[in-house]
């Protein structure tokens, strides 16, 4: 976008105005010219850098480093000088993923994100597009109200809904037996997912509503107006006009979503206690901890880890590297 | 590991007892290992208060009322002060102490389950104590000295409680079901299937699948030795037929409905021990500490009496749980903290108070020759330490493997699927047992399957 | 943005609209069905902040043995046996909370503000590596670095304290890209350069014009990480042994599983859930004004 320019001294040919440094052509700032800047954009982004070595750089490295280590006892183990750590080479990897609890906790993490995602960007999808049409009433009340669950940290709401689904203290069992029923039982093999996508759901349908309200409001509504005078429904428009508007912020949600949920790890480590159903190893993060610090297996864990975020980064890198291209233009 | 409140008590070998292969072992630490005294990872004791200084320690317990007997020791020693803190029981807090420990950052002193000790021991967690506090050992009975030395000559904790296993019933209601207080596991079974025909949402309990130490104490009554060491080989025999004679049992009992299949120690559970909804509980002589505040509507209401038997006129019983008093190896005062762990488990106004607020069964011979008035829970019970001290001589001896985290890990995870569909108990006993050996032989023990 | 609909308003007579006076007498009146469908939406959200707001006026007899919404009395006395439990440990809690979240979160906006401003503003070398490098640094799941995190202090003997729950929680490489979208269209070119050339130095630059423009989407990016930071639970919990170090949802999470799981208990955990959201949510509708998630959807106007 080019910039109207101030400047006290007329331009030389080549388009380098006199008295300023040469410097790499200005790219989508319109030929403005930044300078190199000297010391001061290395001096700024220095903590930055610090910080990324030490609190993500320094630490996975370690952690590639144990991963490739392992304890070793001799005799009975028990007494000191007995327990020593050796290289293990790939055995962790090795055991890691044939390790039959993380591979059934990956199993059930997608299926959680088939359920989880849709679902609640669907509720947020529509949501927003109430929120964003007419005639409709309680507006502000519904989007403070449908907004507030992001606010309560998810331990919390876990806590929370732990109460709820709890037949003891939850209000469903005598609401329930005003028509009758009878309070199922949440955790069961096949519920207990439900009941915990519950959780998700709750605590993340009112941010993601907001992002795409948003972009809905940016939306000129010239669009519907000529729309809406073809005769066009409310409905007719959301789906034609305003859905395919906000498609980028429907694709960053989506996949900051996936990636999330992908990571699941505060809810079902809360319910844990509450039912036999959900295991100590229940979801991959789960078993990361698991490993680490019930089986005291830091080398095995590490090596889990490891191969998690490889996964992770590698998976999400691609899906962000295409939808950021639309943020960025001409990079 | 679910993170539940689990309370375990230590292990007394009083009669029958003893020896954790203790002439091998001895043998083998003189020959194998090198002297745990100089041990390259445990800091030298520290200084001690006896220069005066003042000095806090930090006491990871979960004893109830724990607070209320430090408070004692902290009025007569302004020297030596003690901090307790109370984050989780049972394996919860092993693991937050092996995490503490191996980031270097323990407390000085920290409740220790007996079989957790050798996992301890074999990281270097652990201080040895042996030269303040080796004298003890006249104190306490030969089974219980074994379990916190591991039959060498070093001394990891303070023994503190014993805990064979017992079983506690509602008479009143076991009379209104038209049930017979049962003496042998057959008749427990007859009695599930009585009351689940008679009244199908009343229980004689629940199958808890965050209970591994009850588990373990049931096969140990049925004469099951899940870890034995011989020479430097352990054997692991965690799906030998004594323990799948249990689990197919246990299996069973579920199935016939009379036994639910929740977990122990959650608010639901709670309210079923409060209102009627389980009338009887497979536990241990340190339920007294619990059921003040698990269900104190039912004080008075409920009888101790001995636990079932495989045979008719057995006598037998497993251990779940039973602590220690350890000190760190990390400890800066290792000579104040084994002085405190000292006086906590052997001095009779300690012991007297963990009796009467902590709710548990004293290891310390003399404590243990005190005990005559029944808890106040049990007031309708005078007898009851008598049968405790009977119940003692008749628990069965144990021996604890290295990894005994693991084991109890996998339990949790593979049972309690099991309980929750009602399924085989058979299967997740050997994915146990494959767990724990492969754990072991990946850290190279040599291992053998018993 | 240019908007040309006023948020609330329910009548908006199209100004070529053929129909007559019928049609416009439907248009003014609230369509019922998205109403009540959002108003179930709302309920839906508000059911377990109104359960725990009834709960904790409970005891804990009360609690199993009342309907669900029928409040009582023990409000004050709940609170007063929260504040005096294991010597007053929860207000530890509330305070290391502020530390960690507030303190993490502000921290956090200073290096996303500088940070940004540089990717956005300098043209300098390896500014595109850096900020593929930070891009990456999103995708690594916070609650996955927290064992690497642990394992490395842990070596060190440095768990256990405030700053190794801290530090972690200052880099935010989704701060940073927020900061730099918001440079970008909140920081004019021109205004910068005149600044230069004026003889500003840089920083003052920064200081005193950049960040004021900056203001609402750092608002926004402190109350971004002061959420992340709340959640990750994983983190406080594997580095902190020492209670009085122990976050709210630590700390809630481990009076819940302590000991007896006696119900004395529950009642204190329910108001220590109603006490830890009111803080939050009273900052949400303080700051609301700020929330610009615009910049998060990624509609920006070039």
């Amino acid at each position: 976008m080019k910039q109207a320019q101030k400047r006290t001294a007329p331009r030389l040919p080549g388009g380098r105005p006199p008295g300023r440094k040469a410097g790499p052509p200005a790219r989508y700032d319109g030929g403005f010219g930044h300078r190199a800047g000297g010391l001061a954009p290395y001096a700024f982004v220095t903590p930055a850098v610090v910080l990324y070595a030490l609190v993500l750089l320094i630490p996975i490295g370690y952690t590639v480093y144990l991963s490739l280590e392992k304890s070793q006892v001799s005799g009975l183990g028990l007494g000191a000088g007995a327990r020593r750590q050796v290289f293990a080479g790939l055995a962790n990897y090795a055991s890691a993923i044939t390790d039959a609890p993380f591979l059934s906790s990956l199993l059930r993490v997608v299926v959680y994100s088939v359920i989880l995602v849709p679902v609640m960007l669907g509720l947020a999808l529509l949501f927003a597009l109430l929120l964003d049409a007419r005639r409709v009433g309680l507006r502000r009340f519904g989007r403070l109200a449908i907004f507030l669950p992001y606010a309560v940290p998810t331990v919390i709401a876990t806590l929370l809904w732990g109460f709820l689904y709890l037949p003891a203290v939850s209000p469903f069992p005598s609401i329930l037996s005003t028509f009758g029923l009878s309070m199922p039982n949440l955790f069961t093999t096949h519920v207990a997912l439900l009941s915990v996508a519950n959780i998700g759901v709750w605590g993340g349908t009112g941010f993601n509503m907001i992002v795409m309200y948003t972009a809905l409001r940016a939306v000129p509504s010239e669009l519907y107006e000529a729309a809406r005078i073809d005769g066009a429904s409310q409905r007719q428009i959301a789906l034609r006009i305003k859905i395919p508007m906000i498609a980028p912020a429907l694709v960053l949600t989506g996949v900051f979503s996936l990636i999330a949920t992908l990571q699941v790890f505060n809810e079902p480590q809360t319910l844990s206690p509450l039912t036999n159903t959900i295991s100590p190893d229940w979801m991959p993060l789960m078993r990361v901890y698991d490993l680490a610090f019930n089986d005291n297996n830091s080398y095995e864990a590490a090596a889990l880890a490891v191969i998690i975020a490889a996964v992770m980064f590698v998976g999400s890198y691609f899906l962000l590297r295409v939808s950021t291209k639309r943020v960025f233009q001409g990079r | 590991m679910k993170l539940t409140p689990t309370r375990r008590r230590s292990t007394r070998q009083h009669g029958r007892a003893v020896v954790i292969a203790g002439a091998a072992l001895a043998a083998l630490v003189a020959v194998g290992c090198s002297s745990s005294g100089s041990s390259s990872s445990a800091p030298s004791a520290g200084a001690s208060s006896a220069s005066g200084q003042k000095v806090t320690l930090s006491f990871w317990t979960w004893v109830p009322n724990m607070n209320k007997v430090v408070a004692i020791w902290n009025k007569a020693h302004p020297d030596i002060q003690v901090q307790v803190q109370t984050q989780a029981s049972g394996d919860p807090e092993l693991t937050k102490l092996l995490t503490a420990a191996k980031a270097g950052n323990p407390p000085d002193l920290a409740q220790v389950e007996y079989q957790a000790l050798p996992t301890l021991v074999s990281n270097n967690y652990l201080a040895n104590i042996a030269q303040y506090a080796g004298s003890l050992k006249s104190d306490f009975p030969a089974g219980n000295w074994n379990q916190v030395t591991l039959g060498t000559s070093d001394v990891y904790a303070i023994p503190q409680d014993a805990a064979p296993m017992a079983l506690f019933y509602r008479p009143d209601l076991f009379k209104k079901y038209g049930l017979t207080v049962p003496a042998t596991w057959a008749q427990f079974a007859a009695d599930a299937a009585k009351l689940h025909a008679e009244a199908p949402g009343v229980y004689l309990g629940t199958f808890s699948a965050v209970d591994p130490g009850e588990f373990a104490g049931l096969t140990q009554q049925a004469g099951a030795q899940w870890w034995s060491a011989s020479g430097t080989s352990w054997t692991v025999g965690i799906d030998d037929a004594a323990s799948q004679k249990v689990a197919s049992y246990w299996q069973g009992l579920i199935a016939s409905g009379g036994m639910n299949n929740q977990p122990q120690w959650t608010a639901a559970w709670d309210k079923g021990m409060n209102d009627g909804t389980y009338i009887a509980w497979v536990s241990d002589v340190w339920a007294p500490s619990d059921f003040p505040t698990t269900a104190p509507a039912g004080a008075g209401k409920w009888q101790m009496a001995e636990l079932p038997q495989w045979t008719a006129g057995g006598n037998v019983v497993g251990n779940w749980g039973g602590s220690s008093t350890a000190v760190m190896a990390a400890s800066k005062h290792q000579q104040a903290a084994a002085q405190f762990a000292a006086w906590l488990n052997t001095d009779p106004t300690a012991t007297a108070a963990l009796v009467s607020d902590g709710g548990i069964y004293p290891a310390d011979s003399a404590a243990e020759a005190a005990l005559s008035a029944p808890p106040s829970y049990f007031a309708n019970q005078p007898n009851f330490w008598n049968l405790a001290k009977q119940y003692a001589t008749a628990a069965a001896n144990v021996t604890w493997g290295p990894d005994v985290n693991v084991a109890y890990n996998e339990f949790q995870t593979v049972f309690g699927s099991a309980a929750s569909s009602k399924g085989s108990f058979l299967g997740p006993l050997t994915a146990v047992q494959s767990a724990v050996v492969s754990d072991m032989k990946k850290s190279g023990f040599t291992v053998s399957a018993g | 943005m240019a908007l040309t609909r006023v948020d609330g308003a329910l009548t908006q007579a199209p100004a070529t609209a053929p129909q007559g006076s019928k049609r416009r007498g439907r248009d003014q009146r609230t369509a019922l069905v998205p109403t009540v469908i959002l108003l179930l939406g709302a309920l839906y959200c508000l059911l377990p902040v109104a359960w725990v707001l009834i709960a904790s006026t409970k005891d804990n007899v009360q609690l199993f043995n009342t309907s669900t919404f029928e409040p009582n009395g023990s409000l004050w006395s709940n609170i007063r046996d929260l504040s005096s439990y294991g010597g007053g440990v929860f207000w530890h809690w509330m305070l290391n909370t502020a530390l960690y979240a507030g303190g993490g979160a502000l921290l956090s906006v200073a290096v996303s503000a500088l940070t940004g401003y540089a990717l956005a503003k300098f043209e300098f070398r390896g500014r595109s590596t850096l900020f593929n490098l930070l891009l990456a640094g999103v995708l690594v799941p916070p609650v996955v670095l927290a064992l690497p995190q642990y394992l490395l202090l842990a070596k060190f003997g440095l768990t256990n304290t405030y700053w190794s729950v801290l530090l972690p929680s200052v880099l935010s490489p989704y701060g940073i890209y927020l900061a730099r979208i918001y440079a970008m269209s909140a920081v004019p070119d021109e205004v910068i350069e005149s600044a230069r050339v004026d003889g500003c130095p840089e920083g003052t630059l920064f200081a005193r014009i950049a960040v004021p423009m900056m203001t609402p989407g750092l608002v926004t990016v402190f109350l971004f990480q002061f959420v992340a930071v709340w959640n990750n639970f994983l983190l406080p919990f594997i580095m902190l042994s020492d209670e009085n170090k122990f976050p709210l949802t630590v700390g809630l999470y481990t009076l819940l599983n302590r000991g007896a799981s006696a119900p004395a208990l529950y009642s204190l955990v329910v108001t220590g859930s109603l006490l830890s959201i009111v803080p939050l949510v009273i900052l949400f509708l303080a700051l609301q004004r700020y929330w610009r998630t615009d910049i998060a959807s990624g509609a920006v106007k070039q």
